[in-house]
């Protein structure tokens, strides 16, 4: 077969072929003696139609199809250059509403789609275990990370991977020195970076010496952005030493400007995993063969399938089960990417679906305007369209015409759309980062289009084009030839019912979309303003926090005391000072610890929060103690007292006297543990959670030595936040120069909890802006295109004796019942599934009436304007000019 | 002119193909050429429509019966010329059967007695 990007040519050919028969016929009959006029028309006539002829032979070849594609596009193409006000609304709208999901998405493939920045990254695959059975595991992280025995023996006994490299992703650290600052790193294994295929621009990475022992291998790989900000870009930084967490190590390496690690989660440094107690002391997660922590990341031999890489891995993991009766373990193996892991995929799969859902709304209203648009133009189009089918046009053939007219506009929208996506949305990405607090980490999340999202972009343009073009091309096909023929154009269009329904239906879909758009802003808005106002049940105000991973630092649990105790108590001596405290947990922090406890005699284990504090907790927090007392100074000792929240005790002990009741700690194996005396009762308190103050919490008595490694000290003072600050810093300093001093108010605490929702809200009220735009701009467009259509008959009222305002009253009443229809269903629609923002609302209803009544209200008062401006021309028809009009 | 017309019959549907195959076993020939054969082979009595014999020739061209290459003709003209391949000298030789067939099966109808035992 001939291929088919050749028909131009073979329709030329042919085109030879039949002129040559015409030619040869001709001279055969002036051979005759035929006059050659008479033999050009002989000719002619025996040859038959020519075109028909033409159309059937290229038929045998099947390029019908082509040949009628490119007849529509040029036509189409004519037809959207005759009416500019009308395709320069259509393609806007489209590429609005194309724009904003390209964009969207092309910043959910930087974050999850894409494969890691490393080279041959299709090679790259993650290795995770999720745990079946009975599970008894020590955690750090994730629970699908494995245990550096485990990654031995993975690493050692796989037929699969050229490379099989672990890593810790998330270690804290302190760089000492003069240049004290927190970092976050990571422990790898010594073949990472050859894994990964990465090499360092200075220096070298590591080699398998370096990973020979555990505590051998105090070298370090560093970044080339820590590199610039850290050591000014020293060019002599390789071999010197440098300190980080009180561990001399030797910087053997500067990694290329573009490595950031294999997280979305930029690395400052890399060390070898057998560092691991030296940089975190106090804990061997090295030595513990059941412990969670590394991540595995293996380079495939070529070749492979994911099936037989898993096959091959399952057989060790089987294995390993073998020592851990009663357990099972699957391997997820997949393509290496940010976000990639099952509890991270778990998450992310949901709130991908609802941004996306949201941003396909808008969407939708762009392509419900668009349609309503081309339905209005229906009308004006009859008599051409009734042209075509009278000559014999086929109504398929028709569809296919308008469809392509449609997609042509959807190209250009979405082309459009997608340019201003690529271009704007890197700078979008860099704002909504700028909003979150300073202690969010920077994400390394590339949002530039690759195949995927140019993908996604002609594809969603396509869909588009159907989508919108669809219902105005069948309808438009199937008019009535009779009455389009007779030139009763105006009445064809406004007269019949369905077209007018059709119109009303479209309308009122873009209300209910958008009424759902702006009622997630709203609910997220009002969720902000009641975190602002709402009573978190302890004094926030005057409350100043500072962290001391003393651990980290190397301290032991008796220097740690020594320290704490120190500075305790000569932060109470500072001016205006009122009380100190010290807790586990500070409030409204990102450190949370929970268990599951036995209450009295039940088996059945409860999960409950927990925080252990010091006597001075309650009064310096300012949560008072409603029932029993607080704790004593000697109560860490004895270890059995505890505190509950007044909503724990009523739900633990309904109807009860909570004091004296006790709860068992839960051991491993299920067993019970100590018991506890519940020895006061504290009022509820939104400590943990803001806007939830009825979580299960209770209170350990705190203070113990071991308690110092890792503590939050907390300072209740009147006066100036700044001089409390010099003051608790210099404290710091004169105990141990070396320890990482950062004081911050509770209250900037609130701002971690509302960055997400405040950008939830900015991005919600951005999409029902829009969408409020283009509805309006929908229900502006239904209602000045009916009045125009129904002129003659405002006329007629008028000249019946109606006057302005009946008439502007009829207008408003035809035009507002599919806008209130659209209410009501998106109301009811957002009822529905406001719960999912209910994690980011602070504890506000997710059906809070004062958002539920006030956004309708201004949704109609919107829709009310935007066909008032239109109506007031009805009031103004003059029933003469009216009556002679057309 | 109008003379010949009233002598023409019309082609029985399935024949066509027959017809162009045969034509171009004697060599290579234009499409004029073919329907000119055809029409001087029947004495006249065959016409074949260019409306018919075109997308025909192009459907053999495509099946692979016959082939096409362009010459130029004595008078400077691109010329589409048809020829048969192995391919179409077999399909002939099953369409020439065919054929017989069906001719012999239609004597058959029309003159029972004649019919004979075999």
């Amino acid at each position: 077969m001939k291929p088919w990007w050749n028909w131009r040519k073979q329709d030329r050919e042919l085109q030879k072929e039949v002129e040559h028969h015409l030619q040869m016929a001709e001279a055969e009959r002036l051979e005759r003696g035929a006059s050659p006029e008479e033999a050009r028309t002989g000719a002619r006539r025996e040859f038959g139609n020519v075109g028909l002829t033409k159309e059937l032979a290229r038929d045998v070849w099947g390029w019908r199809w082509l040949e009628d594609l490119f007849e529509d596009v040029r036509y189409g193409l004519r037809v959207l250059r005759q009416n500019p006000a009308f395709t320069a609304a259509a393609v806007l709208a489209i590429a609005l509403g194309v724009g904003i999901n390209v964009g969207i998405f092309s910043v959910l493939n930087g974050a999850a789609l894409r494969l890691l920045p490393v080279p041959r990254a299709e090679q790259l695959l993650s290795v995770d275990q999720v745990f079946h059975g009975r599970i008894n595991r020590n955690v750090h992280n994730e629970q699908s990370f494995f245990s550096y025995a485990e990654y031995l023996d993975y690493r050692d006994h796989n037929q699969v991977f050229t490379g099989l490299a672990a890593y810790e992703p998330f270690l804290e650290a302190t760089l000492g020195g003069l240049k004290m600052r927190g970092l976050l790193g990571a422990l790898t294994s010594c073949n990472y970076f050859d894994v990964l295929n990465e090499h360092a621009a200075q220096g070298r990475t590591f080699v398998d010496a370096d990973c020979a022992a555990a505590g051998q291998g105090a070298v370090l790989v560093i970044s080339d952005e820590l590199w610039r900000s850290a050591f000014g870009s020293d060019p002599a930084l390789v071999g010197r030493q440098i300190v980080l967490n009180q561990t001399a190590c030797t910087v053997i390496g500067v990694m290329p400007a573009g490595f950031t690690g294999t997280e979305p989660v930029a690395s400052a440094f890399w060390a070898p995993v057998t560092m691991q107690k030296n940089l975190d002391a106090g804990h061997d997660r090295l030595g513990d063969s059941n412990q969670s922590w590394l991540a595995m990341l293996g380079r495939v031999r070529p070749g492979l399938t994911l099936e037989q890489v898993r096959a091959d891995l399952s057989v060790i993991a089987t294995r390993i089960d073998e020592s851990h009766p009663g357990r099972q373990t699957t391997l997820a193996i997949a393509r290496a990417a940010f976000f990639g892991r099952p509890k991270e995929r778990g998450f992310l799969i949901p709130a991908a679906a609802v941004v996306l859902a949201a941003f396909g709304l808008v969407l939708l209203i762009a392509c419900a305007n668009v349609s309503n648009l081309l339905l209005a133009r229906a009308s004006v189009r009859h008599r051409e369209i009734a042209l075509r089918q009278s000559i014999g046009a086929t109504r398929w053939r028709l569809v296919r015409q308008l469809l392509t007219e449609s997609v042509l506009l959807a190209a250009a929208g979405g082309t459009l759309g997608s340019l201003l996506a690529f271009w704007s949305f890197a700078g979008i990405v860099r704002l909504m980062m700028s909003q979150l607090p300073e202690s969010f980490p920077t994400l390394a999340v590339n949002v530039a289009p690759d195949f995927r999202v140019l993908g996604f972009a002609m594809g969603l343009t396509l869909m588009t084009g159907v989508v919108f073009g669809l219902v105005p091309a069948l309808r438009t096909s199937s008019l009535d030839l009779n009455a389009a023929l007779k030139g009763d154009g105006a009445q064809a269009g406004s007269g019949k019912k369905s077209g007018r329904f059709l119109r009303n239906a479209f309308v009122g879909a873009q209300v209910a979309v958008c009424m759902i758009l702006l009622l997630a802003a709203g609910l997220l808005l009002r969720g902000l303003y009641y975190a602002q106002t709402v009573n978190p049940g302890f004094e926030m105000k005057g409350l100043a926090t500072t962290f001391f991973n003393l651990r980290s630092l190397n301290y032991d649990e008796s220097r740690a005391a020594e320290f704490v105790g120190q500075l305790r108590e000569r932060a109470a001596a500072l001016p205006g000072v009122t009380g100190v405290a010290q807790a586990e947990c500070g409030p409204l922090s990102s450190d949370r610890s929970g268990d599951r406890f036995f209450v009295g005699a039940s088996s059945e284990p409860v999960a409950i929060e927990y925080n252990h504090v010091s006597p001075e907790y309650f009064s310096v927090v300012g949560i008072p103690i409603v029932r029993g007392r607080g704790f004593g100074a000697n109560d860490w000792k004895e270890r059995s007292a505890i505190i509950v929240t007044e909503s724990t005790a009523r739900k633990l002990w309904p109807g009860q006297e909570p004091l004296g009741k006790t709860l068992y700690s839960r051991l491993t194996g299920g067993r019970r543990g100590p018991e506890y005396a519940v020895v006061g009762v504290a009022r509820d308190a939104q400590v943990s959670h803001l806007g939830e103050s009825d979580t299960m919490y209770l209170y350990f008595p705190g203070g113990s030595p071991a308690d110092s490694l890792r503590s939050y000290v907390l300072v209740r003072f009147a006066g100036n936040f700044t001089d409390l600050g010099n003051g608790l810093r210099g404290i710091a300093r004169s105990l141990d120069a070396d320890v990482p001093v950062e004081v911050t108010k509770i209250e900037d605490n609130l701002e971690v909890w509302r960055a997400p929702s405040r950008i939830a809200a900015g991005l919600a009220g951005a999409l029902g802006g829009l969408a409020l735009l283009l509805a309006s701009i929908g229900v502006y467009g239904m209602v000045s295109y009916s009045v125009s259509r129904s002129v003659r008959e405002i006329g007629i009222r008028m000249a019946l004796g109606a006057d302005g305002s009946e008439v502007m009253s009829h207008v408003l009443r035809q035009a507002m019942w599919p806008v209130v229809i659209g209410a009501l269903i998106g109301v009811a629609g957002s009822a529905a599934v406001s719960w999912v923002l209910s994690s980011m609302l602070f504890g506000l209803n997710a059906r809070d009436p004062i958002a539920f009544v006030a956004v309708p209200m201004f949704l109609l008062l919107v829709a009310l304007a935007a066909s008032y401006l239109p109506a007031r021309r009805a009031m103004r028809v003059d029933p003469v000019v009216a009556l002679r009009y057309e | 002119m109008g003379e010949r017309y009233r002598n023409r019959m019309e082609l029985l549907q399935g024949t066509l193909d027959l017809l162009v195959l045969q034509t171009l076993l004697w060599g290579p020939q234009h499409g004029y050429g073919i329907a000119q054969a055809i029409r001087a082979n029947s004495g006249d009595l065959l016409q074949v429509d260019a409306g018919s014999l075109y997308p025909a020739l192009h459907r053999l061209e495509k099946q692979k019966w016959i082939g096409a290459e362009w010459k130029v003709s004595e008078n400077k003209q691109d010329v589409k010329v048809y020829k048969l391949t192995a391919a179409g000298r077999k399909r002939l030789t099953e369409e020439r059967s065919r054929w017989a067939q069906l001719t012999d099966a239609i004597a058959g109808v029309l003159n029972p007695a004649a019919k004979k035992e075999s």
